[in-house]
């Protein structure tokens, strides 16, 4: 469970730097450094004045099931969105008009983030999740020939799963 | 005296009180109020307000036979797309930056894969868009209602009022064209999508209420 700062909140205390016992809390960046943070030790965490410094869990909750019914409604208006943000991106890179091409590229960036957030809510909040390792595998069975096989292997690999055993001993 | 309601943003116009800043005086009523007014909070037309009722009716609920919603095949190229970016943003949030950067990879394989949409116009994402308000949201909603989907009612309702604002700016674009543009600034919310045109960015996204340093400015390129 490393430590991370959020660096909204960060009034510049730096008691963190005073109580680390590692010195993983004193970079340039503002980001503690996490090969240094001793892992769940969270001694700035309790001292930090304003807040600004929380734990990431090692191991996330698994989602709430989704009913069928609604993520194909919550898909319904994902594809609509979607298809609206590919049709305003043909605009944006062909009209002639900067302005329409401004205007293009807002409605095309606002309807790939309703759509982001619409398939999120359809089952697929967090990446350590059953439903995002089911749909990674899916992608690699039988991938065309230009497909980046190897980032979704890496990505099986790296994503410690809220695996099935956890769930039955939580719930 | 009646109080009329922002279906985008949820600001109140109340007659009795008028609204002073606009120069509305107090008593006005809401058909003198003039056309071109725009709501104080997010910008949206008068079109898209609504009169306050007293007396809520909630909607019937659907009964089982009412599968209306048909079974959708598998995610397409775009969906993926987005998914995976979305997915990028979570490994973000979690400093797993590996991980995030092997997410936009895949979104951009899928983007890649995305057929272009040339020779439409503003007019047919109008159309799909009115489609969504009318139909896609009030089923959705009802169905989400009934499984007690918080998450997704949530997800529903930013959405919508963002569909509402954007489908008012469509509409004012297919009237107005550039000009509508020309001496403005426009952001999107990074968060919900919402899209804010004018100079003066409110505090807080109108919709989701994060504060503005999460509201990007688009230039023109």
């Amino acid at each position: 469970m490393p430590a991370v700062r959020n660096i909204r909140l960060c009034t510049k205390d730096c008691v963190c730097l005073y109580v680390c016992p590692s010195g993983a809390t004193d970079t340039e960046n503002s980001i503690i450094d996490v090969d240094k943070c001793i892992k769940g030790c969270r001694i700035c965490v309790d001292a930090c004045p304003s807040g600004a410094i929380s734990l990431l869990p090692d191991e996330y909750p698994p989602q709430q099931p989704k009913e069928d019914r609604v993520v194909n409604a919550l898909r319904i208006l994902a594809q609509s969105k979607v298809q609206q943000e590919g049709i305003t991106a043909a605009i944006a890179r062909s009209s002639d008009s900067t302005i329409t091409r401004q205007f293009a590229e807002v409605i095309s960036k606002s309807n790939r983030i309703m759509a982001e957030d619409l398939l999120r809510e359809s089952g697929y909040m967090l990446p350590q999740s059953d439903e995002v390792r089911n749909l990674l595998e899916s992608m690699i069975k039988n991938p065309p020939k230009d497909f980046p096989l190897e980032a979704v292997e890496k990505l099986l690999n790296k994503l410690n799963n809220n695996n099935k055993e956890v769930r039955k001993e939580n719930y | 005296m009646r109080k009329f309601k922002c279906s985008v943003c949820g600001f109140i116009y109340d007659e009795a009180t008028g609204l002073l800043e606009k120069g509305i005086a107090p008593g006005t009523k809401w058909e003198q109020v003039p056309d071109q007014f725009m709501c104080p909070w997010c910008g949206a037309p008068k079109a898209v307000f609504d009169e306050v009722k007293e007396q809520a009716t909630a909607s019937a609920p659907l009964t089982d036979d009412e599968e209306y919603i048909e079974s959708l095949s598998e995610l397409s190229v775009g969906e993926l797309s987005a998914l995976c970016s979305n997915l990028a943003k979570g490994c973000e949030k979690q400093q797993l930056t590996e991980e995030m950067d092997l997410f936009y990879q895949l979104a951009d394989y899928y983007t890649s894969k995305v057929i272009s949409e040339s020779g439409k116009s503003f007019a047919d994402v109008a159309k799909l868009l009115k489609s969504d308000l009318q139909d896609g949201y009030s089923k959705a909603n009802a169905v989400a209602t009934k499984k007690a989907d918080r998450g997704s009612l949530r997800s529903l309702v930013w959405s919508e009022k963002v569909s509402r604002m954007v489908n008012s700016l469509l509409d004012r674009y297919s009237e107005e064209g550039d000009a509508m543009l020309e001496n403005t600034k426009i952001y999107v919310c990074d968060i919900c999508g919402f899209v804010y045109l004018g100079n003066d960015l409110p505090e807080i996204c109108p919709v989701c209420k994060v504060p503005n340093f999460k509201m990007s400015q688009i230039g023109r390129g």
